[in-house]
């Protein structure tokens, strides 16, 4: 083997349990490859809230609305970072649209992405925003007015018919929207899932675990955010709405978990050759992050403590700030529960050897373009850019519980 | 065009500018500034496949040694290293097939070689022949045991071993693992039946073992055989009094 291989595997080497192939001793998905799935997931499950108020008519939960539309952007924007980072030249993005391989899986990935951010999310935040912005603009003044007139694109026109337009435009983005977030993240398990070689992957379930999974992370963002934002920017947290949302959030745990219980069960049931290995990966490397953080930590004790606020429903709604804080721990423990799911999946798939004689290890970087630095930086971008979006397009009306201007709580109705 | 526009709601006339211009730049992007062999995909291919090409042939595939080499050919190819390519072990031998009196390919007689596969890994299959290659007849070389081209690990025959198993065991890791029981033992068919009542013979000469390892033995399994002078070396004895031979060991 080349001596410089040796070298960088010195440490990993003597981690190594059993035969492995020499290509497999590294793992070479890492870290940014756990942060892209669940950032994708993120934003597929903001959308498909916010398209509870447009499509589905779930009053209770208008608070959320814009805010659920501004972190999908937020995490939309960075989704594709960490894969362009991944591939080690991010400055060459743009030849994946320029000269487009239509059989390769992932380069389609951006045109679903293109098409998403252009089609949907964007198109669908101008026209939420587009009465909003031409009245801000008229009371502002110095740059905040022109960005806003130049974001409107410099439109006057407040009148029925454009207003009317906008309402019908709104249902109908929505409704395109719901099978393009369903497309946008249903193919990071499509990929993952048409790996054949893999047993840990090659499953017809795992694009819609990730779609579940990815709504159950991005309904907990959402009312995280709101939970955390909404006294800070002097507001009452709505219990109503986050009753709803948590009810919504707990149906799709629900969902989630029975699906990748089946998973398990099948793959066990199934026992093929690769069950001895799976298991003992699942027993040695893998108990921490699957068993305790994401089916404990992650599954069970936020879906018992939900249900606690269910079961003892008079104890829990004579006491707001139990319920609250209890909504708080699960919707926290959700989050690194989802994020645990995205790692186990990511890094448990290379772990273990295709002889299934042998399981290898996986050593972080702390800096570099793959290390944790950089993850931590880009799970943060987007709350950064969440911060300046909000200053842009500032959501707190809606969220404190006052009226939206006229247009948009039409376009709920 | 003002007319035109007017037929729209204004934001959906604004949008259609933008998504316009939009397409304008991105048409001009694509057609004009990139250039044309750039968005063949299949440019890409083609240089991989000429560079491929280009690099020298050195294997010659092990149908090309069988026009010569054709007893070692049918030697192996119903032994067990039959699904061994004969340049797995002797090398790339494309330039041997070429000129075969100047390019000789590798013979791998060194120990280090064979252990690579058979050398014990608890991961490989059950049954895998496996060797400890630290105390499995150190210092010789594979293949003064072993045939390569045709290798059977050697068994003790179950009409022994299953009494005597553990002078079997002994055997199949010692130096005399070529050895036949029957080669220092006669057996009357009788021992099998009143084991203790009749016995196999033992060796009874210092002569025995002298044809291999006496100064002048010229047996050809005894080639590395550790040599001694008969007439000097513990003349009183038989050899077995004093090296137990079913797992001899010498200093060397």
């Amino acid at each position: 083997m080349n001596p410089e291989l040796v070298h960088t595997l010195r440490e990993l080497i003597p981690q190594i349990q059993g035969y492995i192939y020499p290509n497999e001793i590294e793992i070479h998905w890492g870290l940014l490859i756990v942060v892209y799935p669940y950032i994708t997931g993120v934003v597929a499950g903001a959308f498909i809230l916010a398209s509870l108020v447009k499509v589905f008519n779930v009053k209770e939960v208008q608070p959320l609305y814009r805010l659920s539309l501004l972190t999908a952007l937020a995490y939309l924007l960075v989704a594709p970072m960490a894969l362009v980072s991944h591939l080690g030249h991010p400055e060459r993005f743009y030849e994946i649209l320029l000269t487009p391989q239509t059989s390769s899986a992932m380069a389609m990935f951006g045109f679903v992405y293109a098409w998403y951010l252009m089609a949907v999310l964007l198109l669908e935040i101008w026209f939420v925003h587009r009465t909003d912005m031409i009245e801000w603009a008229e009371h502002e003044t110095g740059l905040m007015r022109h960005i806003h007139r130049a974001l409107a694109l410099y439109s006057r026109d407040t009148g029925d018919r454009s207003v009317a337009f906008d309402h019908k435009a709104l249902k109908v983005i929505t409704i395109v929207g719901i099978p393009s977030a369903f497309l946008l993240h249903g193919y990071v398990g499509f990929i993952f899932g048409s790996i054949k070689a893999n047993p840990w992957w090659s499953s017809v379930l795992i694009p819609i675990v990730f779609l579940f999974s990815a709504i159950v992370s991005g309904i907990a963002l959402v009312i995280l955010l709101y939970m955390i934002l909404t006294p800070l920017t002097g507001g009452k947290i709505s219990m109503r709405c986050v009753d709803k949302a948590i009810d919504f959030l707990f149906y799709a745990v629900i969902v989630d978990f029975s699906l990748e219980l089946v998973d398990f069960i099948h793959r066990v049931y199934q026992s093929e050759e690769e069950i001895k290995i799976l298991s003992e990966m699942v027993m040695s490397k893998l108990f921490a992050s699957l068993i305790i953080i994401q089916v404990l930590l992650g599954m069970l004790v936020p879906l018992t403590l939900i249900s606690l606020t269910k079961i003892f429903k008079k104890r829990f709604h004579l006491n707001e700030d139990l319920r609250k804080m209890v909504y708080f721990v699960a919707v926290i423990l959700i989050q690194f529960g989802i994020f645990a799911t995205r790692w186990n999946v990511v890094i448990g798939g290379q772990m273990f050897s295709k002889s299934f004689r042998g399981l290898t290890t996986y050593k972080m970087e702390f800096g570099g373009i793959e290390g944790l630095l950089f993850a931590i930086f880009l799970l943060a971008l987007p709350i950064l850019i969440l911060a300046v979006l909000t200053k842009i397009l500032p959501p707190w009306k809606e969220m404190h519980g006052q009226p939206a201007p006229e247009g948009v709580e039409a376009a709920g109705s | 065009m003002g007319k035109f526009f007017e037929r729209f709601p204004d934001p959906l006339a604004r949008l259609i500018v933008v998504f316009l211009a939009m397409l304008v730049v991105g048409l001009f992007v694509v057609i004009v500034l990139i250039p044309k062999p750039m968005k063949d995909v299949q440019m890409q291919w083609a240089d991989a496949v000429k560079r491929e090409q280009a690099r020298p042939v050195k294997y010659a595939g092990f149908r090309s040694c069988g026009e010569c080499h054709d007893a070692l050919y049918e030697t192996k190819k119903t032994g067990y290293h039959r699904d061994l390519s004969c340049e797995t072990c002797h090398g790339p031998a494309k330039g041997h097939t070429e000129d075969p009196d100047n390019v000789k390919p590798v013979i791998p007689v060194e120990r280090a070689f064979c252990p690579q596969c058979h050398a014990y890994d608890p991961s490989r299959p059950r049954g895998f022949p496996m060797i400890n290659p630290v105390v499995h007849n150190p210092l010789k070389s594979c293949a003064s045991c072993h045939n390569p081209h045709d290798p059977k690990p050697p068994t003790t025959p179950r009409e022994c071993s299953a009494c005597h198993g553990e002078i079997a065991r002994t055997k199949a890791v010692s130096h005399h693992v070529q050895l036949e029981c029957t080669t220092c033992h006669k057996t009357p068919q009788q021992h099998k039946v009143s084991p203790r009542a009749v016995k196999p013979t033992k060796p009874q000469t210092r002569e025995f073992c002298g044809k291999c390892h006496g100064k002048e033995g010229k047996d050809r399994m005894a080639k590395n055989a550790p040599k001694i002078d008969l007439a000097e070396h513990g003349e009183k004895y038989v050899c077995w009094q004093c090296h137990y031979p079913h797992s001899p060991e010498v200093e060397q």
